[in-house]
This record gives structure tokens, sequence and C-alpha cells, in this order.
């Protein structure tokens, strides 16, 4: 059964094209991500299947709900880690947890907010101010914000950027756990990290999506054994070679 | 549930962030002080039309205030999360307006304390003036939200402060509007700042010959105006910035 099923998605900003008539399908269960270079329009794109811009043409149906005339339905069963910390800076994390808990009309609130705290170990920096907190606590406490919802679809957008290797190593493991439970998108520009955690990977340059697979079949695809070489050979057409 | 909720965290955003509060309830009293102090031989400065004109002119701040709330939002992703969230337009509005209310009841509670304590006399009109100064600031809590919500957060104390101005000439606070000449006195009948004071004052004092029919049609064509123009500015602005 299809999460996600997009098709000819394109987004227009006056005379620039970011997305250009993408067809996607995404299965349920399945942890997709998307990569590119910079200004490749991975970002566009989950904004539009997150429902939080509107395409300028094509279709999106989300768990076969129509993205536009479905809209309030579909936000109930999505949440996203943006790019940046998306956090209440002057509040505590136990009190962020707590409002978008409010947002959500979750019915038993204190039993979902404990489940998050034991899943992210938040114990520790539960009365902190989120302003307070580091890099990787605060992105943890971001993830940990979006699956408020118990979300079937969760967008990460970039969710491991600028963080060091341990503080990315344990988001792995978090986003691991997630793996088969729900439907999750992952941007990322760190090749090792879509191709440890990704189901299926779709590659995006210039608004096109140009490939999809499984890290092996992209990696056949281009010939290479290495999938960060397969990454630069398909996105930039060989030009790199 | 979702307004109430929204409102929570703003005002726990207000309350942890105390400059702003300080500068907008200790400047108005400041003022309201100190021209007590000058005896001016002036009926705007006695204290039965200046403690109105105070109201109003913290009311500026309370724009001022809500410009920064906003436009500082906006440059974070929490409204990406929330946008993507079930919650409307018109919940948003109505959590940044009820967040700020309480601090409303403060300042213009203070404002009457020491109003009364410089010889104000406290009648139970002046207990009425409270939620009629509320109602009012609905407005300038509005023009707070339409600044913010297209305005960088340094550009939005800058034009908030043109708000604070337009009441300190226009309202008649300070000086009768007739001083400026003919033109100017018909300027401010059609600007909401007048009928704002003049509504406060007229509750205050038991005067209702001071609230026009026009006040109150100007007052609330701007209020309702305002409201329906955040409204639709928030939105085009949320959506824009997260283009």
């Amino acid at each position: 059964m299809l999460a996600i099923e997009a098709s000819n998605l394109t987004k227009k900003f006056k005379q620039k094209t970011a997305v250009n008539g993408i067809d996607l399908s995404i299965e349920k269960g399945e942890l997709f991500a998307l990569l590119g270079t910079n200004g490749a329009g991975k970002t566009t794109t989950i904004k539009m299947l997150s429902t939080l811009i509107v395409p300028t043409a094509g279709q999106i149906k989300i768990n076969g709900m129509d993205i536009i005339s479905e809209r309030q339905r579909i936000r109930q069963i999505l949440n996203v880690s943006p790019q940046e910390t998306a956090v209440a800076p002057n509040l505590s994390v136990k009190e962020n947890l707590e409002f978008m808990a409010g947002v959500y009309g979750i019915a038993d609130k204190k039993k979902k907010i404990e489940e998050l705290i034991n899943l992210f170990g938040l114990n520790e920096v539960l009365s902190q101010k989120a302003k307070t907190l580091s890099g990787g606590w605060q992105r943890k406490v971001s993830i940990a914000i979006a699956l408020i919802n118990d979300p079937e679809i969760l967008f990460l957008d970039e969710p491991t950027l600028g963080l060091d290797v341990i503080a990315r190593k344990e988001l792995w493991k978090i986003i691991e756990g997630l793996k088969g439970k729900i439907t999750v998108i992952l941007t990322t520009h760190y090749m090792e990290e879509a191709e440890r955690l990704s189901d299926r990977i779709g590659i995006m340059a210039n608004g096109d999506l140009i490939a999809t697979g499984s890290a092996d079949q992209l990696k056949a695809k281009a010939g290479t054994d290495n999938f960060e070489d397969a990454f630069v050979k398909i996105a930039t057409g060989g030009e790199t070679e | 549930m979702r307004t109430l909720n929204f409102a929570k965290r703003n005002f726990k955003e207000i309350i942890r962030d105390p400059l702003s509060i300080i500068f907008s309830v200790v400047l108005p009293l400041f003022l309201l002080w100190i021209f007590q102090q000058f005896k001016i031989p002036s009926e705007n400065y006695k204290l039965q039309n200046f403690t109105p004109g105070i109201i109003v002119f913290g009311f500026s701040f309370i724009t001022l205030f809500t410009a920064t709330l906003v436009s500082k939002d906006r440059t974070t992703s929490l409204l990406v999360r929330l946008g993507i969230s079930p919650m409307t337009p018109i919940e948003y509005i109505g959590g940044y307006m009820l967040s700020i209310i309480p601090m409303l009841i403060i300042q213009i509670i203070l404002f009457f304390i020491l109003a009364v304590v410089l010889g104000l006399k406290f009648t139970v009109y002046t207990v009425l003036a409270v939620p009629v100064s509320i109602m009012v600031s609905v407005l300038f809590i509005a023009l707070g939200i339409i600044i913010g919500s297209f305005a960088s957060e340094k550009a939005s104390s800058g034009m908030a402060s043109v708000i604070v101005q337009l009441v300190c000439f226009t309202s008649g606070m300070y000086f009768p509007k007739e001083a400026v000449g003919k033109g100017f006195a018909k300027i401010c009948e059609y600007l909401p700042f007048e009928p704002s004071l003049n509504i406060i004052k007229g509750v205050m004092n038991n005067k209702q010959e001071i609230i026009t029919a026009r006040n109150i049609a100007v007052f609330l064509v701007y209020t309702l105006l305002a409201m329906a123009v955040a409204a639709v500015i928030f939105k085009r602005k949320m959506l824009s910035d997260n283009k």
C-alpha cells in the first residue's frame, strides 16, 4: 500500500522551476531518502509533500487522501522535523512536548510524553530551556516533538546536519528504530547516512528526480562500488568523472 | 483548545523575556507620574484626561511588543512545524491575542493605581474602564500582528514605533488636535487613536457624550479590518516564508 503517491509534481517560484514534474511513490513503512546537491529541489519537494506549500501543478495523495481537499485530515497523520531546529526557545524540553501535544490534541498527553522521554533519553534535559541545549540535544528534541502525534508519515529534513559524529550515530539509532513502523522521508547531504538508513533513495538534480532505487541498485546503475561515487556520477550525469 | 494552548506557550515566552514588559509598563507609568509633577495648566494633563491617554500610549507599546513576538517566531523553524499542524490562522491570531491579555490587565491596573495615588477619584467607572480598555487593546494587538507578520525582527520595532508616534500626535493625549489646524484635526478623527482614547475616557469619567457615534464606528472599522488583515497577512507570510 502506498503512503505517498505524487504525479507530475511541480513547483515554480516566478520564473524559476524548483521542482519539475516529478513522479514519486513511497510504500507504507518505507524509509525513503532524498538526495541532491544544493538547490536540487529536495526541501521544496518535502514542503509540498508535507502540506506546507501548495504545488503549482500535479497531484499528491497521502494514504490515498488528496493533499488539497483533505489537507486538514492529512495534517493529523504526518509530522516534520525541519532543517533548522524547530523548538520554542524559552520553553523547557517538557513544556515543548506539552505544547505540541496540545497542538495535536493528544488524548493521553502524559503517557505519550513519558514514552518519548524514555525513547529519546530526555530525562537529563527535561527541565532545561530549549535554547540552552547543545545542537545534538536540540535535534533529538526536535525529532521527539515530531513524533508527538504518532505520525504515520514523518519528514526529516537534514536531521543530522552540523552534528558531531557521536550525536549523529545516536540519531541514526533512533531513526533506525522507526523503520517499518512509520513511513520516513529523509533528506540528507551525507551519503553514508542515506546508504545506511534507507530502503530506497531518490536522487534529485535541478528540480528533476533523476534516479530511484536501493543503494545497491544505484551503485549498479552507476557502475561503481562506492555509493558516494554513484551519487556524483548520477547527479552530474558523469560530468565530474 | 488549540488557541488556549498556543496562548499559554506565548505567555510563557513573554514572561521569560521580561525586558519588553518592563519597558511597556514602566515608561508609561513614569510619564503619568512626571507630567503630574509639572502641574501643566492644560485640560489634557488633568488625571481624568491624561490617564486614558497613558493607557492608549501603553497600548502602542503592546503593538511594538506583539510585533516583536510575531516576527521573532517567524524567524524560527517553529512556525514551519506549526504550519503543517492542524492549527488554523484564526487560532494563531487568537493565541497571540489571548497571551497578551494578562500583561494588558497588569498594565491597565497599574496605570489606574498610580492615577488614584496621584489624585484620580476612584469610582465604579474606573473599574468599568478596565474591560473597556481591554476591548480597545484588541486593535493595538492586531496592528502588532500585522507589523510582525511582514517585517523582520529588527524592522518590526522601528515600524511599531510609528504607531507609538501616531498615538502621541493624533490621539489628543498631549495637545488638542485643533491646535495644529483644521486639516490635522480632520485626519485625527478618521484615525483610530483619538476614538480609542475617547472611548476609554468617556467610560472612565462616565461622560457618554465624549464617545460619539463616529468614534465607535471608526474604532470598530479599524479593529475589524486590522483583525482580518492580520489573519490574511499572517497566513500569506507564513506560506511565503516557507518557500
